[in-house]
């Protein structure tokens, strides 16, 4: 991510170039309004990181004021390369280039991974090294709600509409194999046009369980207890945008001894969380994988999170 | 208006976790009821329901009582608390007194409490004064909601949880924390622990010398149908095992949080490799001159007396009787279902 300042032949300095990535996700374990440290209710979340989908971004600086993205249609990564700019007192422009495989608009994080990847590579290109608490919060002012990417795969509390950490768990997430997969025809998602959730008392109460659970399962490395945290917030997650079958797709985890279900929670992907140290947990999850299949679910993937070497 | 930090209070309400054995944890309480006073009187000020320089006012002996006073000392609230003569002792009184808060003392005829007698004076005193917010801990809701905070400290601390135990009074703290965690954990276990002659789980009232246990009225918050078990502790096995606590294990608890650790290591050890949770609301100082006082203890017929190693198991309710302590299989039942279901089934045998 270091920016590389190239000479001509003739020993002239041709522009500076940064490059920045960042890693997508596969939707949020946990999902709902947690207490911050000062009393106050913050609405947060926990996101299931996943390191095989990427966005990379080079932006190139230029002496005009002038910034160009490439494609022209990533406007909140270029609204965050310019607030970045903005940020390190920088008033030239450049350009900003995005590639990325993540798909669009299912869960995925694709637009905040545009905009990570366009802050670190805008910092890149300037020689700084932004810590990721900076980048969250530029990510916000840009796409008004975020995620916790900017955390890559260290396990965070984020409150994604004010950009900061309620809690570092203190590590990654255990180990995991996800079955993810989606319902047949689900539509691409604007997080942004969804109403923020209303919740009841009573489930602002249960996320306080549902985050302990997430904190112990880091801790400890234990799969299982993310796996109850996860499901028990898909459920809640039901009376705001509900997945459909989702009690059915819980079914089929139980009857795999699945550690338990995750969905985007404003989004359409759901996932079977396994614990790639369990038992035969590679039969389980191929049987899983054929049994949404069957169930009507398509796009069924398998992913390794936080694989720690281990070959699929 | 006293000048606390909010951590201060946070701190009172946050348990201290000792292990009693190697899977029983016991959340020990400095002031319990904070918890849920602090959650009732948010939530009312949220809500409009309660506003600076209003009167609370409740009926309550116990720590509910001073939890209430510390948070309106805090906040600038008047407080009247309801209590019965046979409920209240002077030190207890100067501290409510230090606090600013008023006493009303009702005549306990039948030395069980008076809860009807105390419930009439409260509404005497609501009707003088309109501008009053009575809490209600043992039917408002917010009471067993506040526990979510209990159950979220035992889940960091132990992680899974397999059995829960603790004593029922206004039912927030066992049925609030079951609730929650059974949410998660769908196979838990759920103790309650009574005292006898206390209607909560079938039994006639009456006069009770295990004092913080036992009801003569049925508070909204208590679930039955959470229950898996009974246990009905007396007062002997309760002040052997706080004397116990403080010898082997130096917690100085009061008899209710005693009774509810003799219930808790019974489970234990009765569910090998289980992880048994349970809960001890209130400490010892006030029972430094009962309780934990040798005289006084030498004074009551029958004491001392051995404390019993296992319950007696009963497979009916019997209103009545009064083992030391006793063992009933709830089964998630309501309580119609246990007395009433009881009497049909007698009646359609006969």
């Amino acid at each position: 991510m270091d920016a590389v300042t190239r000479l001509t032949p003739n020993g002239e300095s041709l522009p500076k170039i940064g490059a920045g990535a960042a890693i997508g996700h596969h939707g949020e374990l946990l999902q709902g309004v947690f207490e911050g440290p000062a009393g106050r209710l913050h609405r947060g979340l926990v996101t299931l990181p996943l390191a095989s989908s990427r966005a990379k971004a080079t932006f190139t600086c230029t002496a005009r004021r002038v910034l160009t993205v490439r494609p022209h249609d990533k406007i909140k990564a270029g609204l965050a390369a310019r607030k970045t700019l903005d940020h390190l007192g920088v008033v030239e422009g450049g350009v900003l280039n995005i590639e990325s495989n993540i798909p669009v608009g299912h869960g995925y994080g694709s637009s905040t991974a545009d905009v990570v990847a366009a802050v670190r590579a805008v910092a890149a290109a300037h020689t700084a090294r932004l810590q990721p608490s900076r980048i969250s919060r530029l990510a916000v002012a840009a796409e008004q709600a975020s995620d916790a990417i900017a955390f890559d795969e260290h396990a965070v509390l984020f409150a994604q509409r004010e950009g900061v950490v309620l809690e570092d768990f203190g590590g990654s997430l255990p180990p995991l194999l996800l079955v993810g997969f989606k319902p047949t025809g689900g539509l691409p998602i604007d997080t942004l046009h969804l109403p923020p959730a209303r919740y009841k008392s009573a489930e602002i109460q249960q996320f306080r369980v549902l985050r302990a659970l997430i904190a112990h399962a880091v801790r400890y490395q234990d799969p299982k207890n993310l796996g109850r945290a996860a499901t028990a917030s898909a459920l809640l997650n039901q009376r705001h945008l509900p997945k459909p079958h989702l009690e059915r797709v819980i079914e089929i985890a139980e009857g795999a001894g699945a550690c338990g279900v995750q969905v985007a929670h404003s989004g359409s992907l759901l996932g079977i969380i396994f614990d790639p140290a369990g038992t035969n947990f590679r039969q389980r999850a191929e049987s899983v994988a054929a049994s949404v299949q069957r169930g009507g679910f398509c796009d069924v993937e398998f992913h390794q999170i936080n694989d720690d070497g281990a070959r699929w | 208006m006293v000048a606390l930090d909010p951590d201060y209070f946070r701190a009172l309400e946050t348990p201290r976790m000792a292990a009693l054995a190697p899977n029983l944890i016991a959340a020990a309480f400095p002031l319990m009821k904070l918890m849920p006073a602090r959650y009732i009187l948010d939530r009312a000020v949220a809500e409009g329901a309660l506003e600076a320089g209003m009167r609370i006012v409740e009926t309550t002996s116990g720590t509910f009582g001073m939890a209430l006073a510390l948070l309106s000392a805090a906040r600038g609230y008047r407080l009247t608390l309801v209590s019965a003569s046979s409920l209240v002792d002077a030190k207890y009184q100067a501290r409510l007194d230090g606090l600013g808060a008023q006493m009303i003392v009702t005549e306990d005829q039948a030395g069980n409490g008076d809860q009807l007698e105390r419930l009439q004076r409260l509404d005497h005193i609501r009707r003088e004064d309109p501008n009053c917010f009575w809490p209600r801990q043992y039917d408002n809701s917010g009471n067993a909601l506040a526990y979510a905070r209990l159950a979220e400290q035992l889940v960091r601390t132990l992680g899974e949880i397999d059995c829960l135990v603790g004593c029922v009074g206004s039912g927030g703290s066992l049925c609030g924390t079951g609730t929650f965690l059974r949410t998660v954990f769908p196979h838990l276990i759920v103790i309650a622990v009574d005292t006898h002659r206390s209607i909560l789980f079938g039994q006639p009232a009456g006069k009770r010398l295990l004092r913080g246990l036992g009801n003569s009225i049925l508070p909204g918050n208590l679930r039955h149908d959470l229950i898996d078990e009974v246990h009905w502790v007396g007062a002997y096995p309760a002040f052997s095992e706080a004397r116990r606590l403080l010898r082997e294990h130096g917690i100085f608890q009061g008899p209710t949080s005693a009774a509810a650790a003799l219930v808790g290591r019974w489970a234990a050890s009765t569910r090998p490799g289980a992880r048994v949770a349970v809960i001890m609301p209130d400490e010892g100082h006030r029972y430094a001159e009962t309780v934990f006082d040798d005289t006084w203890l030498g004074s009551l017929p029958g004491w001392p007396c051995s404390p019993p190693s296992e319950p007696r198991e009963l497979t009916i309710i019997e209103p009545g009787s009064e083992a030391d302590w006793m063992r009933f299989k709830w089964a998630r039942r309501s309580l119609d279902q246990i007395v009433h279901g009881e009497f049909k089934n007698e009646g359609r045998s006969h």
